[in-house]
């Protein structure tokens, strides 16, 4: 099987997973959401016919009427529909539509920042590598020290400082509510403008782990036979740390790209949370809070969906990079 | 008299076959040399014969002293082996008198022969607390070898045993195998790329390539005067400094 | 700081936090106290202030630190034996078992973890939210990380020889695992294990601080999420929200150093190097040669690898070499041929530095050369075949463009044309087809690449090319062919070579001329007829009898 078939063989497999996951959760653990749904909905003035109860039944579990093989088909066929149900907290919007509404915020936030913080941690780690023994080296503990710091503490004291104290950058929110949402230069602005701590935290937060794993590849690539040859040849300095060091050390960090994308997208969660982002994180916790199970497993899904649509990007790119992955035939 | 007897042996990889119909005999007291160029599946059969992967077809079987077959779970006190690398091939977390212990007490014999075990491969019994990196290659090995006695085995299979050591110590433990092997009346399988070592080692030589054994015989015949078209090749590319020098050598007198 | 250093100091913090969270609640009274001094700032009686309704925070710190360690530990110890589970005993037992632990880890490893938490943490009533089943679910979706740099480094332990050996010796599975892969994982399970503890107190903090942690603890998290529901940073009550964050960034920050230093014990490369002293010695004013014919004289060169006990690893070697000659350099490992090698070129790096001695090359000296002077004259004066050709050719990119390199470096006016037409003339040289420009060097096998390297070399037309054991690696037919292919080029283009290996006999054959060295000196050197008919030094002798000869008298030798 060729390489790029088995990744998306692997990415069918997790999606599966994942999806099989979100089936099992709420018939495994204690309590009864789907009672707690119908009395919540019941407050919101919704319907209790009997229909309702039946969508809420398929997604979170008939409590053994039904067997798990129609439950799972009947959940199945539902997904592939397209329907997540209706949200209890944002009644009577359906799950999708909540979804829809706050997908983008949280893709620009976290896309954004962790490409910013994947070209800045892998440069400098580059940088740090190649110079080693000159006080770049000091990089090292700094951004890992960063990493340790929880990134919501991190966030308000960063609101506390740059926000409340210095007044440079709005409190929370995702643009000026004065504005209409769309694609005018002043909502563009103003969502740039407070998006830009919110990418600042997750950014200083992340940076360090590609800084240090880019760092010590490119020292392990520095003591390679391909580089000392390349010094050899006479090659400029910045070629050899380019084309010969770099481009090798940062395989690895591509390869990694998975693990450090699952912290990014946890980092942020808790991030919108702090700064009453208009994104998918805020809502999750939203939904968490008000009981409102359908959007829960409707967020996570999506959030799983989105984080594995990432990864087999970047898992299709690296065969790009390293020519060798096309011809091997290990197992992902 | 102790005979392990290999027929038909094939080991097929992924639709290649790195070992293809071999046959050969071990007897006590005889060397065997099998050599061969890398990925030729010498090395193959050494760990079929180890045991440490199975043949795709063929046999191996052992015969212990008396002439009776040795059973399954007997054959590990009966074959050993060394391995290439002596840097590899002990753990290097352990002391070396672990290394030895180990197969001693696991074939029913006692902790107390280690030192008697490291005198037999000329090494003094104070290594035995040391551990593989306080050691030079040659002392490696020599630890390499002991562990292959240790449980008394008869036949000892050594896959390229020297070609990792340094070049003014190979001889020494080349000379050590043969001592042992005469003195103990072993049966060795010794493997090597080195055509020169394998026909002053060995009282038979089998060469490989691609698998099969292409040309067999004693040392002198096969290497000296070679009948199959590859063997003859291999021969001829071993660095010679002779041919350019005899005219001089004839000259010149001892060298 | 050395890694020794290092773990002392992440082990002396870590052990302080833990101290303080072991022995600070005994020390510290009640954190639920409740007074009427609410927010008082850090004074006398409370060190660290109170809390808005005048809980003592250091009272509260206590706790919550040890709060947040027996989660962290707790996690720690589960994901680390989930890890050892699926990345150990699926790599060892390989197959079937393997994929599908393999499969299994991978899908784990690309769910969000903190999603996934939050979705059950969700899905629990918050009166059942207990410790356990907090730091069980942080441990179910935490390990798989880790499993999957266990199996990698497994499926490599594996297949060491020592593993090999001790099933040949008769050794039970169970016993291989336990005493001879185990104990070489030590390092990375221990690193593995801090990162779990570091991942599950930060991820405890998180969700406690989203109020969906363990119902039944008092941690950082929980410290910190009342702190900002008591609005602490908007009362600029410092004292109560900047603390606990401390506590976990300290934490964090010790347990990195730990993590520091286990890698530069794994991996020594990465420990610190020595800074790098003066970059050229004062050389010895150069005489013009006196035989026009000689292109590279090496006189009294010393090099020395500085340390605490700095080893000397070249001693006063003098060489001279001729147009179209070739220079055989024979000895054992770490008798210094390499380092001389390097050090002719300016290769060694720090710690090894030369000392004295000049190293002149066709007039040039080298040893004086400034940095961009040395770049410029690197290659096209000299240039090198080392050992192992797939570890000098790039592996990410094609052999064209690391062909290409050397002439857009030292050529930049030749066109593009030209440039090509260059590469596919020295491929032909060496009997590689110019097709093969586009390969990658895993595409060719290993002759093919030492030919690549070889046709790399000639490019420039050098005066000099240094090859350091440029056949070892090879198979004795693909070595023949290419030393025939060195005499022949050699003969043909009249460049001078330096060649050097452990195979006395090759050099014998092969060159005009051998040194033999001997801890870092030159203790024989002389034409190879003489070397062959009249070695002189006991060392040239025992290295000769150390190579029978194919040919010669059966026996002779031992019996």
């Amino acid at each position: 099987m060729g390489y790029h078939l088995r990744k998306v063989a692997f990415y069918l497999v997790a999606l599966w997973a994942a999806v099989t996951l979100n089936f099992v959760i709420p018939r495994l653990l204690p309590g009864n959401p789907v009672d707690i749904l119908m009395a919540k909905l019941q407050q919101r003035g919704g319907s209790v016919d009997p229909a309702a109860r039946q969508a809420y039944e398929t997604l979170l579990g008939t409590g053994g009427r039904d067997s798990f093989a129609q439950e799972y088909l009947a959940y199945l066929g539902n997904l592939l529909r397209g329907d997540l149900g209706v949200s209890v907290s944002a009644f009577p919007a359906k799950v999708t539509d909540v979804i829809g509404d706050s997908l983008p915020w949280t893709i620009v936030l976290v896309g954004l920042a962790t490409l910013i913080s994947f070209v800045l941690g892998v440069g400098l780690g580059a940088l740090v590598g190649w110079k080693r023994g000159t006080w770049l080296d000091s990089l090292v503990p700094a951004t890992t020290m960063l990493s340790a710091v929880p990134y919501f503490w991190l966030a308000l004291i960063l609101v506390a400082l740059l926000s409340s104290g210095l007044g440079w950058f709005p409190l929370n929110g995702g643009y000026d509510v004065v504005l209409d949402p769309g694609w005018s230069p002043e909502f563009l602005g103003s969502a740039l403008y407070h998006g830009t701590l919110p990418a600042l935290t997750i950014v200083l937060s992340s940076v360090g782990g590609w800084l240090l794993g880019m760092r010590n590849m490119m020292v392990s690539a520095m003591s390679e036979d391909y580089v000392l040859t390349a010094r050899a040849k006479g090659l400029t300095g910045s070629r050899v740390m380019v084309r010969y060091a770099a481009r090798n050390a940062v395989l690895p960090s591509v390869a990694g790209f998975a693990i450090s994308l699952g912290f990014v997208v946890s980092g942020s969660i808790v991030t919108e949370q702090v700064f009453s982002y208009p994104g998918i994180g805020s809502k999750l916790l939203q939904a968490v809070q008000n009981n409102d199970y359908a959007l829960m497993q409707g967020i996570f899904l999506v959030i799983t969906i989105a984080v594995l649509g990432a990864n087999l990007v970047v898992d299709l790119l690296y065969g790009l990079i390293d020519a060798r992955t096309r011809d091997r035939s290990t197992v992902s | 008299m102790t005979t392990l007897e290999v027929r038909d042996l094939t080991r097929t990889f992924h639709r290649h076959r790195a070992v293809d119909g071999v046959s050969f005999t071990l007897t006590a007291g005889r060397t065997v040399a099998l050599v061969g160029e890398s990925g030729s599946g010498k090395s193959t059969i050494a760990r079929m014969i180890a045991r440490l992967i199975r043949p795709t077809s063929g046999e191996i079987t052992l015969t212990g002293q008396g002439g009776e077959p040795v059973a399954r779970r007997a054959y590990r006190d009966h074959v050993q082996m060394i391995f290439q690398d002596p840097f590899a091939s002990l753990n290097p977390f352990h002391t070396v008198e672990h290394h030895l212990a180990r197969p001693l007490l696991l074939h029913g014999r006692s902790r107390a022969e280690v030192p008697h075990l490291l005198e037999r491969v000329s090494l003094t019994p104070d290594l035995a607390g040391r551990r593989p990196h306080e050691l030079s290659g040659g002392q490696r090995q020599r630890v390499a070898i002991a562990r292959a006695l240790a449980p008394g085995a008869k036949v000892i299979i050594a896959d390229e045993p020297v070609s990792m050591l340094d070049v003014s110590i190979r001889l020494g433990v080349l000379k050590l195998l043969d001592r042992l092997q005469r003195e103990e009346d072993l049966a060795v399988l010794y493997i090597t790329h080195d055509l020169a070592t394998a026909r002053h080692f060995s009282d038979e030589v089998l060469v490989m390539h691609r698998g099969r054994i292409v040309e067999r015989g004693p040392g002198d015949d096969v290497l000296l005067r070679p009948q199959d078209p590859y063997t003859r090749q291999l021969a001829a590319a071993a660095p010679d400094p002779e041919a350019r020098f005899r005219q001089a050598f004839r000259q010149g007198g001892q060298p | 700081m050395t890694w020794s250093g290092k773990l002392a100091a992440g082990l002396g913090l870590a052990g302080l936090i833990v101290l303080f969270g072991l022995l600070g609640p005994l020390l510290t009274g009640d954190p639920a106290t409740i007074r009427d001094i609410g927010l008082t700032p850090p004074g006398d009686g409370h060190l660290l202030g109170t809390t808005i309704t005048g809980q003592d925070v250091l009272a509260q710190l206590t706790h919550a630190t040890r709060g947040s360690l027996w989660i962290g530990v707790l996690v720690g110890v589960m994901a680390t034996v989930l890890s050892g589970v699926f990345g150990i005993v699926g790599a060892y037992a390989g197959g079937v078992v393997d994929e599908a632990f393999s499969l299994f880890s991978n899908v784990m490893l690309v769910i969000p973890g903190l999603p996934l938490v939050i979705v059950v943490a969700g899905f629990v009533p918050a009166d059942q939210r207990g410790t356990w089943t907090i730091s069980l679910v942080l441990a179910i979706t935490g390990w798989a990380a880790a499993a999957r740099v266990l199996r990698a480094q497994t499926l490599s332990l594996r297949n060491r020889d020592y593993v090999a050996a001790a099933r040949v010796s008769g050794e039970k599975t169970w016993r291989v695992i336990c005493m001879e892969i185990l104990p070489n994982l030590l390092p990375i399970l221990a690193s593995q294990f801090v990162f779990a503890v570091v991942l599950a107190i930060l991820s405890e903090a998180g969700l406690s601080f989203l109020g969906l942690g363990a119902a039944d603890s008092s941690t950082l998290g929980t410290m910190l999420y009342y702190a900002q529901n008591g609005f602490a940073l908007q009362r600029e009550a410092w004292w109560w929200f900047v603390p606990p964050g401390l506590i976990i960034a300290l934490f964090g920050g010790a347990l990195a150093l730990v993590n520091f230093s286990i890698d530069e014990i794994i991996n020594p490369a990465l420990r610190d190097r020595v800074r790098r002293r003066r970059d050229v010695v004062a050389t010895t004013p150069v005489a013009a040669p006196v035989d026009e014919d000689v292109v590279l004289t090496v006189s009294d060169l010393n090099v020395v690898y500085q340390g605490a006990t700095p080893v000397h690893a070249v001693k006063n070697v003098s060489l001279t070499l001729r147009r179209g000659e070739i220079l055989g350099l024979a000895g054992e490992s770490g008798c210094g041929k390499t380092t001389l090698a390097y050090a002719i070129n300016r290769l060694h790096r720090p710690p090894a530095e030369v000392t004295s001695g000049s190293v002149v090359l066709d007039g040039v000296d080298v040893l004086a050369l400034g940095p961009e002077e040395l770049r410029a004259f690197r290659w096209v004066r000299l240039s090198m075949v080392f050992q192992g050709a797939m570890n000098s050719l790039n592996p990410v990119t094609p052999i064209r463009a690391q062909l290409q390199d050397v002439l857009r470096t030292h050529r930049p006016s030749m066109s593009t044309s030209d440039r090509e037409a260059r590469c596919a003339e020295v491929l032909r040289l060496v009997g590689v087809d110019p097709a093969r420009l586009g390969s990658y060097p895993h595409e060719l096998s290993g002759g093919m690449r030492q030919r690549v390297m070889i046709a790399m070399a000639l490019l420039l037309e050098p005066q000099v090319m240094i090859m350091d054991e440029p056949t070892t690696a090879l198979d004795v037919l693909v070595q023949r062919e290419i030393l025939n292919e060195i005499k022949r080029l050699r003969d043909e283009l009249r460049f001078a070579v330096v060649f050097i290996t452990h195979d006395l006999p090759l050099l014998l054959e092969l060159s005009d001329r051998i040194a033999v060295m001997r801890g870092g000196e030159v203790v024989e050197y002389a034409t190879a007829e003489e070397m062959y008919l009249r070695p002189q030094h006991p060392y040239t002798r025992q290295l000769l009898a150390s190579f029978p000869s194919l040919t010669g008298e059966r026996g002779a030798l031992i019996r």
